[in-house]
């Protein structure tokens, strides 16, 4: 302990000052880009396998069945959202209070969302053709994301993340006007790689 | 005029543990044994300087269960945020008069 309070010149505790809060940040913020990399993998690889299979013009570009398409969406998308839920768990897990009450209404908007979405285009999607019906899915799931992040930003005040949002709910609507097909290739190119990209550029390195 | 510094923090071990507090968003509490990871400090130092921080009024410690676990929670005071505004607005102003040229002296 005397090692400890041994004080130190100004300088010296000024960086000690500097290096602690960077420590801190660390453990109370989560990395962006460990939040946005895995959502911009899934999509890629997701909408990537979905855009081979509905092809531009109704001819697919490769022999990929839509359950395997979808299985390999919804695979990539599990883990990442395992990846986010294990940062999000590894921020929060030791403190309580205003942040985690925020956390937990916006944690739960997601599955709630996502489950009474799904009730609703399920009732929808029967009456549609194979193409028709994934890009109902597929259009009302990335309008709900497109909306929680322009959400969560307010929560957060961080505007990169609502310019995540607005990205979102655009290409959404310019590819659901387009077709299966172009939805899913922009999806996959410019939301996942919109990600990615975000993900890089918002990283902490950036920030802070 | 060199300005005064906050004697209780200005000791390494607690003002570790108030830069840890002041990045905590207001409003929150951290665990005590994440506050204790988060600093590398063994359970009777870090609580020796809580102690220290409490008395000042800079941190407020409180004592609840999780369950039937006992559970602390720390987070820094309205009056510990200023005194580490104050203190690092001290330290520049020393830094700044020190590392000024001397104008006559």
């Amino acid at each position: 302990m005397e090692e400890d309070d041994r004080a130190l010149s100004p300088e010296e505790m000024l960086r000690l000052i500097d290096r602690q809060d960077s420590a801190a940040v660390r453990r109370f913020v989560p990395d962006t880009s460990l939040l946005y990399l895995p959502w911009g993998l899934a999509w890629l690889v997701g909408f990537g396998a979905l855009f081979l299979h509905h092809g531009l013009s109704g001819r697919p570009y490769a022999p990929i069945s839509i359950d395997v398409a979808l299985a390999v969406l919804f695979g990539a998308m599990l883990l990442a959202g395992a990846v986010n839920a294990f940062v999000l768990w590894r921020t929060g897990n030791q403190v309580r209070g205003a942040s985690q009450q925020r956390g937990m209404m916006y944690g739960l908007a997601w599955p709630t969302g996502f489950l009474t979405m799904s009730m609703i285009a399920d009732r929808f999607a029967a009456q549609l053709p194979e193409a028709e019906r994934n890009l109902l899915w597929a259009s009302m799931s990335i309008m709900l994301v497109s909306v929680l992040y322009m959400a969560g930003a307010a929560v957060w005040h961080d505007w990169p993340m609502f310019a995540v949002g607005i990205w979102m709910a655009v290409l959404n609507a310019v590819g659901t006007a387009a077709g299966a097909g172009w939805h899913a290739l922009l999806i996959a190119v410019g939301g996942g790689g919109g990600f990615i990209v975000a993900g890089l550029v918002f990283s902490r390195r950036v920030r802070r | 005029m060199t300005p005064e510094l906050d004697p209780v923090i200005h000791a390494q071990a607690r003002l570790r543990v108030v830069v840890t507090l002041n990045a905590l968003p207001e409003g929150d509490q951290i665990a005590f044994p994440g506050l204790k990871d988060l600093l590398g400090m063994t359970a009777g130092n870090l609580s020796v300087h809580l102690g220290k921080l409490e008395e000042a009024g800079y941190v407020e410690i409180v004592k609840t269960h999780r369950g039937r676990t006992p559970a602390t929670y720390v987070a820094l005071t309205r009056r510990g945020r200023l005194a580490f505004e104050e203190y690092t607005a001290a330290i520049r102003t020393l830094l700044d008069t020190t590392s000024a040229p001397p104008s006559g002296a």
